[in-house]
């Protein structure tokens, strides 16, 4: 049946509609091993990360030790067999989704040729269909009928150590960013797919390093990089002294307010490292413009969230911190910065997690009185519909001249775009900050966007080559209006993009630079009483 | 003469470049998807190796400067260096060239043109071959500098100086800081 399809699916899409060449593959995609080298693979979490980690209330994270991908022997725990399908088992009861993924595919390939993945590689295990069968064969071996008895010809195979092997390598070159569910019929996430290999990886002790240990610094000291609140707080102030040397304008922010009407919380990349420092001075000239009565915290000092590339209880005991603090502080409403995952958890899973955050108030803009509906049950408003709307209510003076420097276009983050649908407010801001943007083409905007090739932990410098085969589609589009058009600005609404993309176009578009879109927004802003240096590129520009 | 053997280059272009291109396509496992797509945003790699080549034997016929050549090559070899190849893998297409050449003016009414003239457009393929290899090596070496750029705009810098924990050097608190060696 449809089954025994795939692998004829698998060598179509290989070959291509008229098998042309005759090069088939001489094997079947279920014999070729994978093979782990130097570059192909991130490093496995520490030991000491993860018995740290297991030793926290509500998650685990067992078997805890040294072993190297390299090996033949990955000194997994003696009844791992059993560990894995009892774990596929007790997810495929508690996840409707995942059941109904296994069983829907009808092998149309409609996916097959949009992962990024497999753009960049060639391979055909990057195929979002074949990814998915991954999982999908076992699953069949162990809980249908068919594949119990057909074996092989149902699609079905054994649970082996090399199909874990193939399951670490594939889960980790898949950046959940969605976009081949985008054309799936069936709206198949394989994202979630993915998700729930990597949750299957974890019961056996095998994860990455760059996914975990994020995720044990975000849970000890609030944010990825383990930052001390002082530290935290000393990157803000200095932020605030180059602003002021920059424009004049003296900010005073506070730290853990109680009382304050918003949180303010955005990913910890955006207060100590660049670029995403100045998209922070962009939000700090902003508030103070409007005269915002906001606070940052020390304790949800990080808008991302590691857990959701790690599983499911840990995505949820990070998100709830942020909504903990908020209760702790007494706002009404909680603003978020430009975070990609951060609006996805917040957005698909927070309320069924840890919603609906009934202690909180519906956010109303204090400068405009704009309620955002939206964000009824969650409370959570993004700076981009923030801003947007100040902007349309002519709450702020802006000055485009002061980005003549930029010729921009917009990268749709996936997240944002995929997930919570956040696509005309960036591009409404983009309209009024800037005189000169340009769009990227059609099938690699807005839906259809391309992602960074970097997402869920994969932005770690051992898989530097990976990263920029998989992120090749993304830089491609970005040559094509760089050549046509002299773009030399990349503006995003992401804090993992801003990052991985600016290592991105330091090989593929070397003249492109990456912003944050409340970069321009500060660049733009005319502040009453400032005393602004000229400016010549903005906030980046070095003042003595 | 040279010019006779370009004017057969010329008019059997066609068949050379979708050779050429096969054989430079066929290094994929997914060849297929490859070399049917057209649209260039969703089939960057088919796309570009397609348009370098072929731009690079144009090139080549109207005895360009090796200068005019780095932006085709570039098309073919940025991307070849950061897939799972060899050196020697990644460049090897530029050589293929000759090869290539060989068998389509050996098949067919083609008459085979004397050794001579092929030898001085072999020339010409090594000496692009050649800049192959500097422009291979040019991208990986930015490869190596970007890592060492991420490393030390961030993360390392902070987790070891501003974490309290990695200083104190605890096991149990999951700050790796102080093992980064
Ligand atoms: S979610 Fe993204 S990375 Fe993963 S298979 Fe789909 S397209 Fe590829
Ligand atoms: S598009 Fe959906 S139904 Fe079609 S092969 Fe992909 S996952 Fe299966």
């Amino acid at each position: 049946m449809a089954v025994v399809k795939v692998d004829k699916l698998a060598r179509s899409v290989v070959e291509g509609p008229s098998l042309m060449t005759g090069s088939i593959p001489t094997r079947d995609w279920m014999d070729i091993p994978v093979v782990f080298k130097p570059g192909n693979y991130a490093y496995p979490t520490k030991p000491n990360i993860l018995e740290y980690l297991d030793s926290l209330e509500g998650v685990s994270f067992p078997n805890a030790r040294e072993w190297n991908p390299e090996d033949d022997d990955w000194k997994l725990p003696e009844n791992w067999k059993e560990i894995i399908i009892n774990g596929l088992a007790e997810r495929l009861g508690k996840f409707r989704s995942l059941k109904i993924f296994m069983d829907c595919c009808v092998r149309c390939g409609a996916c097959a040729d949009k992962c990024h993945f497999f753009l960049g590689t060639g391979d055909p295990k990057n195929m979002p269909v074949l990814r998915a069968e991954l999982l999908r064969s076992v699953y069949r071996q162990e809980f249908t009928k068919a594949g119990k008895i057909l074996g092989r010809m149902a699609g079905a195979r054994e649970m082996t150590v090399g199909v874990l092997k193939e399951w670490f390598m594939y889960a980790y070159q898949c950046t959940e960013c969605r976009r081949c569910s985008v054309f799936c019929p069936y709206g198949i996430d394989t994202a979630e797919i993915t998700m729930m290999l990597r949750e299957l990886l974890h019961l056996v002790g095998c994860g990455i390093n760059w996914a975990l240990e994020p995720v044990a610094n975000s849970n000890r000291t609030g944010n990825h990089m383990g930052l001390t609140p002082q530290a935290f707080k000393g990157n803000i102030d200095f932020l605030c002294e180059d602003i002021e040397n920059l424009t004049g304008i003296h900010i005073e922010p506070s730290f853990n307010r109680k009382g304050a009407e918003v949180l303010f919380i955005t990913p910890s990349a955006d207060v100590f490292a660049e670029p995403g420092l100045f998209t922070c001075m962009g939000y700090l000239l902003l508030f103070e413009a409007i005269g915002l009565d906001y606070t940052w915290s020390t304790y949800a000092s990080e808008g991302g969230n590691f857990g959701l590339f790690t599983s499911n209880e840990m995505m949820k005991k990070l998100n709830g911190k942020m909504y903990a603090e908020a209760k702790r502080l007494g706002v009404k409403w909680i603003l978020g910065g430009e975070c990609g995952h951060m609006w996805r958890v917040v957005h698909q899973y927070m309320d069924t997690m840890n919603g609906p955050a009934d202690f909180l108030e519906v956010p109303k803009s204090p400068i405009t009185g704009t309620v955002f509906e939206n964000a009824r049950s969650t409370k959570m408003v993004h700076i981009s519909e923030f801003t947007a709307d100040l902007i349309y209510h002519n709450k702020i003076k802006l000055d485009k001249s002061r980005n003549s420097h930029v010729k921009a276009t917009f990268h749709d983050s996936c997240n944002p775009a995929r997930a919570m649908g956040l696509l005309e407010e960036p591009r409404y801001i983009l309209d009024h900050v800037v005189d000169n943007w340009v769009e990227m083409p059609a099938n690699t905007i807005r839906e259809q966007t391309f992602c960074c090739g970097s997402g869920t932990a994969l932005n770690t410098d051992e898989i530097m080559e990976l990263r920029m085969r998989s992120g090749l589609p993304r830089a491609n589009a970005v040559r094509y209006v760089a050549d046509k058009h002299a773009v030399n600005t990349l503006a995003c609404v992401c804090a993992i993009d801003r990052a991985t993309l600016t290592t991105l176009m330091q090989y593929w578009n070397p003249d492109v630079e990456v912003c944050g879109v409340s970069e321009l927004v500060g660049n733009a802003l005319v502040i009453e009483g400032e005393k602004r240096a000229d400016l010549t590129e903005g906030l980046r520009t070095m003042v003595f | 003469m040279v010019t006779d053997l370009k004017e057969t280059l010329q008019s059997n272009k066609k068949k050379i470049l979708s050779l050429w291109v096969d054989r430079t396509l066929n290094s994929y496992i997914a060849s297929g998807f490859f070399k049917s797509s057209g649209d260039r945003f969703a089939n960057p790699v088919g796309v570009n190796i397609r348009e370098g080549l072929t731009r690079l034997f144009d090139l080549m016929l109207a005895g360009a400067d090796p200068k005019e050549m780095l932006a085709p090559l570039d098309q073919v070899i940025r991307i070849r260096a950061v897939q799972e190849f060899s050196p020697s893998q990644a460049v090897a297409p530029i050589l293929e060239l000759k090869w290539v050449i060989r068998q389509v003016l050996g098949s067919g009414r083609n008459k085979r043109p004397p050794a001579e003239e092929l030898d001085n457009f072999d020339c010409d393929v090594d000496r692009l071959a050649l800049l192959a290899f500097d422009l291979y090596t040019e991208c990986r070496e930015l490869l190596y500098k970007n890592r060492v750029h991420e490393i030390k705009s961030g993360r390392y810098i902070l987790t070891d100086s501003a974490c309290a924990s990695a200083l104190a050097g605890n096991k149990k608190t999951g700050c790796a800081g102080v093992e980064t060696s």
